[in-house]
Order: C-alpha cells, then structure tokens, then sequence
C-alpha cells in the first residue's frame, strides 16, 4: 500500500490503534454499491461515486469503513467479539474539501457490555484525539435514541405513532412535522363507503377478498409486492391513527425533551426531574443511560467537557442508542463521530444479533486542526 | 461580440410550438441549408444560432454551458443538473409542453393517499419484504429530492427506468413510480394512482438562459428574452 501522501501522524494512530489492542483490518476500494444505498438510502447516490462493471452490478469507490467492515466480518465468520480498526482512502462527493480523504477508527462487534463498550469507544476517540492534538480543548456531543425511545413510549402514543417518532429522529424538520400532525388530526376522508364500512364493522376477511378480488382483475396480484392483508390491516390503523390526538401538555413535553441540552453530568438528574415532572416512567433506558455515564466516569473521562442533547440522533434505523461527536471546543469541524449500530448486522445478513458500536476519524480535519496552530 | 447559440428542440410538437413563439416574438427563425438541417438563423439578428438538439441534450448542454439558451421541459432542467437556480434562469414559461412529474401508486393501496401514508409504508418495507422499498423512475434527482428534504423519506431503492415506467409495478420491477404525466390516462391505465400530495413538478417547456458573465454587458441577451416574454 503506498504510504506517501498520508498524514503524518499515520504511524501515531496505527501506534494507538494497536495499543488498543484492535485488529487492523483493509477492504478493498472498490465495493458493490448495494449495502450503502439499502442501508443509508438513496440520499447517498448523489455523494458517492458510482460505477458499473461489466456485467452491469453497481460498484462504488468505498465512501466509507463502518459497512464494509461489518460486510467482512460477516464472511469472514471468526466470531465475536472483535476490536477491528481501520485506516484508509474514503470517497465522497462534496461540496467543500477534497473528494478523497483518509479515515480511520474502530468498531467494536460483539460486546454484550453495552454500557462499557459504549464508554470505551467514547474513551478511544477521546484518547485518540488528545494524542493527535496534544493540550487542545476538547468538545463533545452525546445523543441517546434509547432515551428519546422510552420519553415517546412512555407518553402512552399507539405503537404506529410510536415508530413515525422513532424514525424521524435525528430529523428535526420531519419530527416537527409530526408533532405538527398529532397536534391537529386529519380525519381520513374519502373513503370508500363501502370500504369505510367493512372496516367500521372489523370485517378484515371481508375486505381482505375485495382486495384480493380487485388485484385478480386488475392483473396485479402476481407481482404484488404488498399483500392484501398488509394493505387491509395498514388501512385499519392509519385510520385509528388519525384520530390520535396528543393533549397540549403532552406536546409540550415532547418539545421541552426534544430542547434538552446539558453538560452531560447533569443529564441524569435532568432526565430524572423531567419523568418526575412529567410523571413518565422512562425506567430502562435512564438506568442504561447512567451506566453508561458510571462506565465513563470509572474509565476516568473528563465528563465536563461532554454535553447530552437530547435531539440529536441520526434517521437511519440501524441506529440504536449512543451517538456522539466530537470538535474542537468552539469549532464546528467534526474530527470523530461515532454511535452504535446494534441492528446493522443483521440487516447486513448475519446470522445471530451482534450489537456494535464504533466511531470514525475525519483525518483530514485533524490534519487541518494540527496544522492551525 | 461573441456568437450567442439557441439550443431548439428538433422533433416533434415541440418544435413546431417553439417556432411558432418565436415567430410571434419577432424572431423567426430559418433554417440553415435545407429543410432538414440541424442549425438555423434569427432573420436580422447577427451573430444568433439556432442549434436544433434532442429535449434532453438540451439540458445537457445548458449545465455545461455550452449554448446560451434553451428550450426544454423545466422536469428535464431540473433532473439534469443540481442547483438549477443558480446555475440557468428560467425566463419565460411558454404554455405548452405541459406535464407533472408525479409520485404514483398502485391503485389497490387503499392505505396510501399521502407522502406520509408511503413514509410509513416505506418505513417498514425492509422489515416485511426483505428489502426496501423500490421506485422506478428516470428522475433519481427530482425524487431524491422530494422524498428526502420534503417528506423526510429516506429508505427506498430508486430502479432506473427509461421508457414504459408506467408497468413496472405490474412487472414486478418496483412498488412505485416517479413519472411525467398530462393526462394521467396512461396511469389510470395501468391500475397506478397519483398521491394527492405527490405533485412533484409541474413542469412545462420554458425558455431557459445558462448563467454567464458575458451575458450581462450583451443587449442581445436581453432583447431575445424581452421579445419571447412578450410573445406569450
């Protein structure tokens, strides 16, 4: 591997990564564009580079490490738990900076110690940085989706209302959107009367046959991807669900979680003051959130340079619980960033559940924040 | 002063609807050679070239910047290059060309009437059918877009289709589509219905400018966009 252009804190990091005893592993450059599209969606088609071989599959110029580390593993099947580390090109397109930076980082797979595999990640960026950036100040941010999770469930919302809020978090715009709806229901209109009816009267089977019926004729039944019970039982609960109304204080609840930001030390007695206020039961995800903030406590972390926003998260659904990040103090430029992804494998196609957490370097922001001084 | 290209649509009704703006606007246009030539002249307007190129060459060619003006469906402008407003102006819509990019489903989903009935459907597609969601469709840009930064919907695969989109539900090919329609026969045909919010674009063949500096100081410029603008 030509070592020429990368930065040169290279062997420093390699140094680290070892020392956190990691396996070192590579992937290949160019990988089939599939897993990225299907996990991160189609918003990726436009920042990554994409090719096709001759036999007309999708490849792409890796754009990043966490998939194809997973992807490897998975075939691989040297079982777990792994420490894998990585440093290497990625490419992107972007509007600013170069289209082909180095990244570096760990994932950890497989440790079923959740609350200290998630300190240790936290510890390893931290750990990283400081030794790249040596007597610089430090941010950073910590999310918690578990968190957010237990607040909505709590609020007594119908499961369907439960998992709209669930995936749109991290998505301020489309939460908003939400609670905008919850707060002023819809009532479904124009429906046929006929259909209106076998559902007022919970007549499924009934109107599973007409369906049925509808899709024979129309010729659509054979390649059908949605069956006509999915349709019937999803026409069922959209209607129920537009009845949900959440009362005012609810929503403002809602909201006033959704504002929380603290030095993250004083996040469990916020949360806890904010349940008791609220008289929401959040129960395993607070108690999961302060092992977590013990475990980094007891590994020595400086807690005060850490802040909890309770809105910060990433709409994708293989994100489960922590994320983080981490700057400069006062900059914006993001130099690790991080979470865990305990669903990721398995949507990858391994076999067993695999929980995971792990965080990524952007070298050449590191490169830059080094060079500014 | 430099030679200002037109880039004209060379088939179709479109061709003949373009012609006949253009000839109300006091531009009339020959044709270079003979009939069936592909380049052509304003009638006493120096330095004018009129270049007849397909619809989608055409917006091809405006993103480079290698005519000066077009004429083409505002859908074609807007899929063929990112922020089209910065980069072309759009400065007349001619009134015809008329079609809607929109977001069809199968009939038979007697759930989904809204962007937010297939975000949810979308949702859950993965956890259903072993895989996400699929949308055919030649407008990969105009859809990522509207499904991402308008409706939040992230997860869907997007199944290029260039031609006879309108079957590939029925084909098994995707779930959904992303496609121009006028009359919305083709699609009602074809058992497919349109989201009451699933208007994407209504599109029509407008006059398009390529952003360039050199516009500015040249009053042919202006006179060419002022005469069309006053043809309509």
């Amino acid at each position: 591997m030509p070592l020429i252009d990368m930065p040169d804190f290279s062997s420093d990091l390699l140094a680290e990564f070892a020392a956190r005893r990691t396996e070192r592993v590579n992937t290949p450059v160019i990988q089939p564009a599939e897993p990225f599209l299907d996990m991160a969606g189609e918003d990726l088609r436009r920042r990554i580079f994409l090719t096709e071989s001759e036999t007309g599959a999708n490849l792409c110029l890796r754009p990043e490490f966490t998939i194809p580390v997973c992807l490897r593993h998975i075939e691989t099947a040297t079982g777990t738990p792994k420490r894998y580390s990585y440093l290497g090109e990625v490419f992107r397109q972007r509007r600013d900076g170069s289209h082909e930076f180095y990244q570096a980082g760990i994932e950890d797979l497989g440790d079923k110690d959740i609350a200290s595999s998630d300190a240790r990640a936290i510890g390893d960026a931290t750990g990283i940085l400081k030794a790249l950036l040596p007597g610089r100040k430090l941010a950073l941010t910590l999310g918690d989706q578990a968190v957010f999770e237990a607040v909505v469930k709590a609020l007594g919302l119908p499961f369907g209302w439960q998992r709209r809020l669930i995936h749109a978090f991290g998505d301020m715009a489309h939460l908003e959107a939400l609670l905008e709806r919850l707060a002023r229901p819809q009532p479904v209109t124009g429906l046929d009367p006929q259909i209106a009816e076998l559902i007022a009267s919970d007549n499924e089977a009934d109107l599973v046959a007409r369906i049925d019926r509808t899709m024979q004729e129309t010729g659509y039944s054979t390649n059908a991807s949605r069956s006509p019970t999915e349709i019937a039982r999803r026409l069922k609960e959209k209607l129920e669900l537009a009845e949900t109304r959440l009362d005012g204080t609810a929503l403002l609840l809602l909201r006033e979680f959704l504002t929380l930001q603290l030095p993250l030390a004083e996040a469990p007695a916020a949360l806890a003051g904010f349940a008791d206020a609220a008289g929401l039961k959040l129960g395993a995800a607070v108690s999961r959130f302060d092992a977590r903030l013990a475990a980094l406590a007891n590994a020595g972390a400086d807690l005060s340079a850490m802040t909890y926003r309770a809105a910060f998260g990433r709409p994708l659904d293989y994100y489960t619980g922590l994320v983080f990040e981490m700057t400069e103090a006062g900059s914006s430029a993001v130099l690790a960033g991080g979470g865990r992804f305990d669903r990721l494998l398995t949507l990858l196609g391994a076999r067993e559940h695999i929980p995971a957490v792990g965080f990524s370097l952007w070298l050449d922001r590191i490169e830059a924040a080094r060079a500014s001084r | 002063m430099s030679t200002i290209t037109i880039a004209l649509p060379s088939k179709g009704r479109i061709k003949e609807d373009t012609a006949g703006v253009f000839e109300r606007a006091g531009l009339a246009i020959t044709a270079v050679g003979n009939d069936r030539s592909y380049r052509g002249r304003i009638e006493g307007m120096e330095g004018v070239e009129i270049a007849y190129l397909s619809a989608s060459e055409i917006a091809r060619e405006l993103a480079s910047g290698a005519v000066d003006f077009g004429v083409t469906g505002e859908d074609l402008v807007r899929e063929g290059m990112a922020g089209a407003d910065g980069r072309v102006e759009f400065c007349a819509r001619l009134g015809f060309g008329h079609a809607d990019v929109v977001v069809a489903v199968p009939e038979i989903w007697l759930d989904v009437e809204t962007m937010a009935d297939l975000g949810d459907v979308a949702a859950d597609f993965r956890a259903r059918h072993g895989r996400r969601l699929a949308i055919a469709t030649k407008y990969w840009r105009l859809t990522q877009q509207f499904f991402s930064s308008q409706h939040g919907i992230q997860l869907y695969r997007i199944v290029e289709s260039l031609g006879a989109t309108e079957g590939a539900p029925a084909a098994g090919q995707a779930d959904i589509i992303v496609d121009i329609t006028s009359t919305g026969s083709t699609l009602r045909a074809n058992h497919l219905k349109i989201l009451s919010d699933g208007v994407i674009l209504k599109s029509e063949a407008c006059l398009v400018r390529a952003r360039k500096q050199a516009h500015e100081q040249d009053p042919r410029i202006a006179r060419i966009v002022e005469a069309v603008r006053a043809a309509l």
